[in-house]
């Protein structure tokens, strides 16, 4: 079909759907909003699922004190994961791999991925010190092995050693490894694994129902137009665009 | 033009009586499900939600309305036989169900069992609409879909049919599905999706089975008995499809802080919301943006004050939190008829019964509820207070939902609110009934409904009961 032709049709589509759409007005939609029940304790239920799976113990505590909520697992370990996630965070690889395993040993010993990831963090770290003996060591004794089992392994630990290549290494093709996001990324996929094991779901619920809210929008918006919400933070329903 | 205290009042009413409305609906739900059963009020009421709405489902053949006569449905109205020997076209034996396939959900299933192929296998599972020819094929007439024995092939509407999936014959388990996800429809075989095919059809749609040659018999399972096809686990694969795009969606980094945190604030929460807003300062890498004050427009409005209110009624101190509320927000409790006074007053009623002072609460009753028995439109729950002294065990009577905690949470709630509509910033008073939380899922809520409602009723509801018990979703 020519380009002539196929913007034609789009137009008539375009025209066809925006006569086809109901409109809902403010009132209307109101309406509909107010015949929604939603249960206070499912709400609060859904704030403490949040408050424990980020990893916010004291508030996760007092939340039950003031609520009558009650957390879906333990608040003491919690503690413990945030007490991984602090280490890997702040750098200290060692002392996270020896957390981890006082918590759980199976979370290492069934997750190859995540161990070779803290084992590469704790090069990183070792480089970024500038133990440049030791992490050589490191790196032919303890990673290589691992690198000849998988291929993907043997990838990451060659980037991650051609840290020690370069001068500036902050401005070269693997300066990224050095970033704080590094870290970071290392961190939550302990703390996900960690949650894993101790059957919680590794992400909390209101991220995804806040995406499903926008998702749900977009669906309905081919339908009708009707008031939406586009700021999550105000929740404030605009009027349709008619 | 209103003078200002009076329209002040009213705004006021509009905040308890939203209230009172949660109470009421609460009373409705303990009185119907103690009619249903008195031992289940409480087991029942926590899953009655999550049941799909009341829809009819097909249970067995339908008798009256199938087989031109030429086909016979058995005394259990879950078989059908031919037994007469086919001339032509139109002689199919059709059945279709007794009501046609429910739609307000994700999807729908029924399996037959072919017993006997008979003499050519003419066996036919599908789907017709009403007023279905019942002499033909499902498949052949428009508005038609079935998915034929003899040759495997999918009709639907047209003489000819469309190469599909495999024969099916004597012994084999044979299903019919319709996804209102996709919009398809989908056969399996012996527990396994053998296609699947656009639903390009509106209107109702009844499971349908046919025969068409000598001594054809099938059962069919409308679900009374398990189904060998693991149906669960297809919708876990729908449902998983749906959230992958979902999970596409980006929202901004800080919203989920932001709601809750807004949530902590507009409930009076407010030790937790100390605790998380020195906690998300101080996480790596810390979050930002979200601890202005601007961001919540009741903010802080009266923090302390709400606080203290809550945990006074959460702890049964009514008197105390009454005392208080008069001291500190005169025009709340000014008039002693209104809502959130008629709340108060219950409160320290039931209280009284929790407690076993029944002496005391029919004194307090006699002191406090003759104002309201002449309103009307609090009779019923003044009513449901008092039935309490008639029962040894309240808390297992009728009204026993008066003393659970949520009833407590609800006055509490209620408070909060009206304290929060004394704000001279607040425009709307309405505004002050919902958490940002509790409007977006509200609106998450409609959102689902109104697309439901535009797409013919098919499809499921947006649970966020579900959601709550979903693990690893």
């Amino acid at each position: 079909m020519s380009l002539f032709w196929s913007v034609i049709r789009q137009l008539a589509e375009t025209e066809a759907m925006a006569t086809s759409k109901k409109v809902i007005t403010r009132d209307e939609w109101e309406k509909k909003l107010n015949d929604v029940k939603i249960r206070k304790e499912d709400m609060n239920k859904l704030v403490m699922n949040f408050l424990v799976t980020e990893g916010y113990v004291d508030a996760a505590e007092k939340f039950r004190t003031e609520s009558g909520t009650e957390p879906d697992i333990d608040l003491a370990t919690i503690t413990d994961r945030m007490a991984v996630k602090k280490a890997v965070q702040s750098g200290n690889v060692e002392d996270a791999i020896e957390k981890v395993n006082d918590l759980n040993p199976e979370i290492l010993d069934t997750n190859p991925q995540l161990f070779f990831h803290l084992q590469q963090q704790r090069l990183i770290e070792l480089i970024r010190n500038g133990k440049i003996e030791e992490a050589l060591e490191f790196a032919q004794e303890e990673l290589a092995p691992r690198g000849e089992e998988n291929q993907s392994f043997l990838e990451e630990l060659e980037r991650t050693v051609a840290l020690l290549a370069f001068e500036d290494v902050k401005n070269s093709p693997v300066g990224d490894l050095l970033d704080i996001s590094q870290r970071l990324k290392t961190a939550s996929e302990v703390n996900a694994a960690i949650l894993t094991s101790q059957s919680h779901e590794k992400d909390p619920k209101l991220p995804s129902l806040l995406r499903m809210l926008l998702w749900a929008q977009n669906q309905l918006d081919e339908k009708a137009a009707y008031p939406r919400i586009t700021d999550l933070f105000t929740a404030t329903l605009e009027d349709p665009f008619v | 033009m209103v003078d200002d205290s009076e329209q002040g009042q009213k705004e006021l009413d509009l905040v308890g009586s939203y209230f009172l409305k949660l109470w009421r609906l609460k009373s409705k739900m303990a009185a119907a499900s103690s009619a249903k059963d008195v031992e289940m009020v409480n087991l029942d009421n926590e899953d009655e939600e999550l049941e799909e709405e009341e829809e009819s489902v097909p249970t067995e053949l339908d008798t009256l309305n199938s087989s031109g006569g030429f086909s016979i449905v058995l005394p259990d109205k879950l078989s059908v036989q031919y037994p007469s020997v086919n001339l032509h076209g139109h002689d199919v034996g059709v059945v279709q169900a007794n009501c046609p396939a429910p739609v307000k959900r994700l999807v729908y299933y029924f399996e037959i069992y072919v017993k006997n192929a008979g003499a050519k296998g003419y066996i036919v599972i599908g789907f017709t609409t009403e007023g279905f020819n019942m002499r033909r094929q499902p498949g052949w007439e428009a508005n038609s879909f079935g998915y034929h024995g003899d040759d495997g092939l999918l009709y639907r509407g047209q003489g000819k049919g469309e190469a599909f999936g495999p024969t099916y014959s004597t012994g084999d388990t044979v299903g019919g599905g319709i996804n209102y996800g996709s919009q398809e429809f989908f056969f399996t075989k012996n527990g396994q999706v053998v296609g699947t095919v656009e639903k390009d059809v509106k209107g109702r749609l009844y499971p349908t089975i046919a025969v068409h040659s000598q001594h054809e018999e099938v059962s069919v399972n409308f679900g009374k008995d398990p189904f060998l096809f693991d149906i669960k686990a297809y919708e876990a694969v729908q449902r998983a499809k749906q959230q992958t795009y979902i999970e596409r969606i980006s929202i901004p980094q800080t919203a989920s802080y932001g709601i809750v945190r807004s949530y902590l604030q507009h409930y009076g929460y407010e030790d937790t919301l100390h605790v998380f807003d020195a906690a998300s300062q101080s996480s790596v890498p810390p979050i930002t943006g979200i601890h202005d004050n601007g961001f919540n427009e009741h903010g802080v409005y009266a923090l302390k004050h709400r606080k203290i209110l809550r945990k006074l009624i959460k702890d049964g101190q009514i008197d105390d939190a009454f005392g208080n509320l008069r001291e500190w927000y005169p025009q709340t409790v000014q008039d002693d008829t209104s809502a959130i006074c008629l709340m108060l007053h219950c409160q320290k009623f039931i209280e009284l019964v929790r407690v076993g002072c029944l002496e005391e609460a029919v004194d307090y009753g006699r002191t406090h509820f003759e104002k309201f028995y002449s309103l009307k439109e609090y009779e019923d729950l003044v009513k449901d207070c008092a039935a309490l002294l008639a029962y040894e065990e309240p808390k297992k009577s009728s009204v026993g939902y008066l003393l659970e905690e949520s009833q407590l949470e609800n006055v509490a709630d209620a408070v909060n609110a009206i304290i929060l509509s004394t704000n001279p910033e607040v425009k709307d008073h309405r505004s002050c009934l919902h958490s940002y939380l509790e409007k977006l899922l509200r609106q998450l809520t409609a959102c689902f409904l109104e697309k439901r409602l535009l797409n013919g009723n098919q499809g499921e509801a947006f649970h966020l009961r579900r959601v709550l018990l979903a693990k690893n979703s």
